[in-house]
C-alpha cells in the first residue's frame, strides 16, 4: 500500500515535471520593458551542436589528431527544417571543398567576426540591451555585435561583417532583417588572411554576399527563447531555409560576458611566416 | 568605392562658428533637465563624440591658466583648425571622422584635458612605476625601427583593445560612441575598434578579482543626474597613455580604479569626467574632463581584425627592408593644403565635400 502510494506520488510529480508550465510555449505573453514592449533583455545561449554542423550529424574526429576526444564533433539532430540545407549542386561540391579545407577557410579560427545567424548559436552567450530605438546583441566571441534598428527601415549604407540589420515587432515576436554581409575577403588581405566564403558554422556549410537573413524571436518562458531564421542566397540555395532552436538563459547570478579578445589567440598564426621571433 | 579619398574644406566652413554652441561645465548647465528613458532615469542615449582640439595635458606656459577667454578659445580653435589642413588627403566623413572639426568638435574655454591637478598636468609616476615604464621603453628601443611581431604597433594595427577607449584618450579620429541604455545595463560602444563597455546598474558587485579584462569591470548607479561607473579588474596586460599628447606609456598595478561621472547639460552635450586613481603607479590621482557632442549616426562596426592590411604590409615590408629587397618608405609629403587641394582638383583626382558631408563639388 504504503508502496503503491509512493510509486503514485512519483508519477504525479513526474507529470508535473514533463508537463509546460501554464502558459508558456507559444502562448507564453513576455514580460514587457517599461515601454510595452516583449522583454528579451538577458543573456542567451544555444544548448546544440549547429556550432559544429547545422545538418543532422554523426560524432566525428577533431580536425587536429594531437587534440584527440577534446576536440571530435559531439553528434546532433541537426536544426535544419525539414532536413538537409537545399545547396545547388555546384555549391554543394564547394561546400565539400571548404570543409575539406577549413583549416583556412573558416572565419572562426581567424577570430573573424562570426556574422548572421551564426553568432547566436556559437557555444558563447550573447547579451541582449534592449531599448525603443536599438535593440543591441552582444556575443563574449570577438566582441561581436548587432545593432539592430527598431525605429527606422533602411538599406546597408556598407557591406560589413556583422551585417545591417532591421527589426520590428509582430505581437510577442521580434521580427529582423538581415543584409549587407560581406561573403569573403577575397582581394583585401594578403592570402594568409584571405577567407573566400562566411562560413556558418564549422562543417563547411557557407554563404556569400548574396545572404538575406530573416529571424523570428519571442520569448516562450521565463528562461526561453524560440529562435528562428530564414537563411536566403541566391548564389548558394535552391530556395530560402530556415533553422529552428531555442535559445536559454543564463540564470546564474551576476552573469555578464566576459572578454574573448580572440584575435590575441590567432594572430601569431596568421602573420607567422612574416614574423621575427615571438615578441613575447 | 567608400574608402575613396578625397580633400576636406571642412575648417574654413567652421571658422566663422560662435562660442553660443559650446559646452557649459557641468555646475553650469544646473538648470538644464535631461530627457527620461521610459524607464525614469535620465536619457544618455544616442550617438556622441569627444573628438576636440583641447590638449590632453596643458601647456607648461599656460600652467596657471586653466580657461581660455571666450575670444582665445575661438582663436585657438581656428588656429587649430588651419593647423590640421596641413595634410593632403582624408578620409571621407561619411565613413568614419577624419579630424575633430568634420565630426563636431567646437571651442573649448579648457585649455587642457587633464584639471586635477592645477597645472593640468599628468601628476608624476611613483619610483616603482618609473622603473616599468623604462623598462617599457628600453623593449621598445631594443626592436628597432622595424616591427618584428604583430605585437609592435599598439597604436594603429593591434586590434586586440583599443587603449584609448578605457580611460578615454581622445583620439586624432573617430572617438565617437553610442549609447544604448535598458533598465539594468548601459553600453557604451565606442567605434576604433569596436570596443564596448557594459556597464551594469543592478547593484551588483564587481566581479572575482580573478576576472580580469582590457575595458576593466564596470559598475553604474545614478547620482541625481549624473551617472557613476566605477571600472576596477584591468588586465595586467593593459597599458596606460602613450599615445600622442600624452605622457609615455606606463602599466600600472592591479588596484587601478577609474571612476566616471557623465552628466547631460544640454540636448546635445555630455559631460564627461573621469578620475584615474592607482597610488602604485602615480603620486597623486588625476582627473580629465572631456565634453562630449552629439552627432549624426550610424556607427558602423570597425573590424580591425578583418581588414588588417597595415598589419601584414609592415611586417611583410620590414622582412623585404632587412633583407635589402625594399627601399625605407619616402617621406609622406605634407604642406600648403589650398595648394594641395587645387593641384588635386585640377587631376580631377579628388572631391571637395563640407563639413556636413555634403557632396558639394556636384
Amino acid at each position: 500500500m504504503r508502496r503503491t502510494t509512493a510509486a503514485a506520488l512519483a508519477g504525479a510529480v513526474l507529470l508535473v515535471v514533463l508537463l509546460p508550465r501554464p502558459g508558456e510555449g507559444q502562448n507564453y505573453t513576455a514580460p514587457r520593458t517599461a515601454s510595452g514592449q516583449p522583454d528579451l533583455n538577458g543573456f542567451w545561449q544555444a544548448l546544440n551542436t549547429a556550432h559544429w554542423d547545422l545538418e543532422a550529424h554523426d560524432a566525428a574526429g577533431g580536425p587536429i589528431l594531437q587534440l584527440g576526444a577534446a576536440y571530435a564533433v559531439p553528434p546532433g539532430l541537426g536544426v535544419v527544417v525539414g532536413g538537409p540545407i537545399p545547396y545547388k549542386p555546384e555549391a554543394l561540391a564547394m561546400k565539400k571543398k571548404y570543409a575539406a579545407n577549413a583549416l583556412k577557410e573558416d572565419g572562426e579560427i581567424k577570430c573573424y567576426l562570426p556574422g548572421v545567424p551564426r553568432m547566436m548559436y556559437m557555444p558563447y552567450p550573447v547579451q541582449i540591451v534592449q531599448s525603443n530605438e536599438y535593440i543591441l546583441m552582444m556575443s563574449e566571441f570577438a566582441t561581436a555585435q548587432r545593432t539592430i534598428n527598431m525605429m527606422t527601415n533602411t538599406r546597408p549604407p556598407a557591406d560589413t561583417w556583422m551585417g545591417w540589420s532591421n527589426g520590428h515587432w509582430e505581437g510577442e515576436t521580434l521580427v529582423i532583417d538581415s543584409r549587407g554581409f560581406f561573403g569573403s575577403t577575397i582581394g583585401a588581405l594578403d592570402p594568409e588572411g584571405a577567407i573566400e566564403v562566411r562560413f556558418l558554422d564549422r562543417a563547411g556549410n557557407y554563404h556569400t554576399d548574396g545572404l538575406h537573413v530573416v529571424e523570428r524571436i519571442r520569448r516562450t518562458g521565463p528562461d526561453h527563447l524560440s529562435y528562428e531564421a530564414t537563411i536566403e542566397d541566391p548564389n548558394v540555395y535552391t530556395r530560402p531555409w530556415t533553422i529552428s532552436m531555442p535559445l536559454y538563459r543564463r540564470v546564474e547570478p551576476n552573469m555578464q560576458l566576459g572578454e574573448f579578445k580572440c584575435e590575441e589567440f590567432v594572430s601569431d598564426l596568421v602573420y607567422g611566416k612574416y614574423q621575427k621571433g615571438s615578441g613575447q | 568605392m567608400r574608402y575613396r579619398l578625397v580633400l576636406m574644406a571642412a575648417g574654413l566652413v567652421l571658422s566663422s562658428l560662435s562660442l553660443a554652441a559650446q559646452e557649459r561645465p557641468a555646475a553650469q548647465g544646473a538648470s538644464y533637465r535631461a530627457p527620461r528613458t521610459p524607464d525614469g532615469v535620465p536619457d544618455l542615449q544616442g550617438f556622441w563624440t569627444n573628438l576636440t582640439y583641447t590638449p590632453f595635458e596643458r601647456p607648461r606656459e599656460l600652467a596657471s591658466k586653466p580657461f581660455y577667454t571666450e575670444q582665445e578659445a575661438v582663436d585657438f580653435f581656428n588656429r587649430s583648425i588651419a593647423g590640421s589642413q596641413d595634410q593632403i588627403v582624408h578620409y571621407v566623413n561619411g565613413d568614419f571622422g577624419a579630424t575633430p572639426v568634420q565630426t563636431g568638435a567646437r571651442p573649448n574655454r579648457r585649455t587642457s584635458l587633464v584639471i586635477d591637478p592645477a597645472d593640468g598636468r599628468i601628476p608624476p609616476l611613483t619610483p616603482e612605476a618609473q622603473k616599468l615604464q623604462q623598462a617599457l621603453l628600453a623593449a621598445d628601443k631594443a626592436r628597432g625601427p622595424l616591427a618584428q611581431t604583430w605585437r609592435d604597433d599598439r597604436g594603429t594595427v593591434w586590434c586586440v583593445f583599443h587603449d584609448r577607449a578605457v580611460p578615454a584618450i581622445v583620439a586624432p579620429y573617430g572617438s565617437n560612441y553610442h549609447i544604448v541604455q535598458s533598465k539594468d545595463w548601459i553600453v557604451m560602444t565606442y567605434e576604433w575598434n569596436s570596443e564596448r563597455r557594459l556597464i551594469a546598474l543592478d547593484g551588483r558587485p564587481h566581479a572575482p578579482a580573478s576576472f580580469r579584462t582590457y575595458a576593466g569591470d564596470a559598475r553604474g548607479h545614478w547620482e541625481g543626474d549624473t551617472l557613476v561607473v566605477e571600472t576596477t579588474n584591468f588586465t595586467p596586460k593593459r597599458i596606460f597613455l602613450g599615445q600622442p599628447g600624452t605622457p609615455p606609456a606606463v602599466s600600472a598595478s592591479p588596484a587601478l580604479t577609474l571612476v566616471e561621472r557623465f552628466t547631460r547639460t544640454a540636448d546635445d552635450t555630455l559631460v564627461h569626467t573621469y578620475t584615474v586613481t592607482d597610488a602604485a603607479t602615480w603620486t597623486r590621482p588625476w582627473t580629465v574632463e572631456l565634453p562630449m557632442h552629439r552627432i549624426g549616426g550610424p556607427m558602423l562596426e570597425y573590424a580591425c581584425n578583418e581588414n588588417n592590411q597595415d598589419g601584414f604590409a609592415q611586417l611583410k615590408n620590414a622582412r623585404l627592408e632587412e633583407a635589402g629587397k625594399l627601399a625605407p618608405l619616402e617621406q609622406m609629403r605634407r604642406g600648403d593644403a589650398k595648394a594641395a587641394i587645387a593641384e588635386h582638383e585640377e587631376k580631377g583626382a579628388a572631391t571637395v565635400i563640407g563639413v556636413d558631408g555634403k557632396d558639394e563639388s556636384k
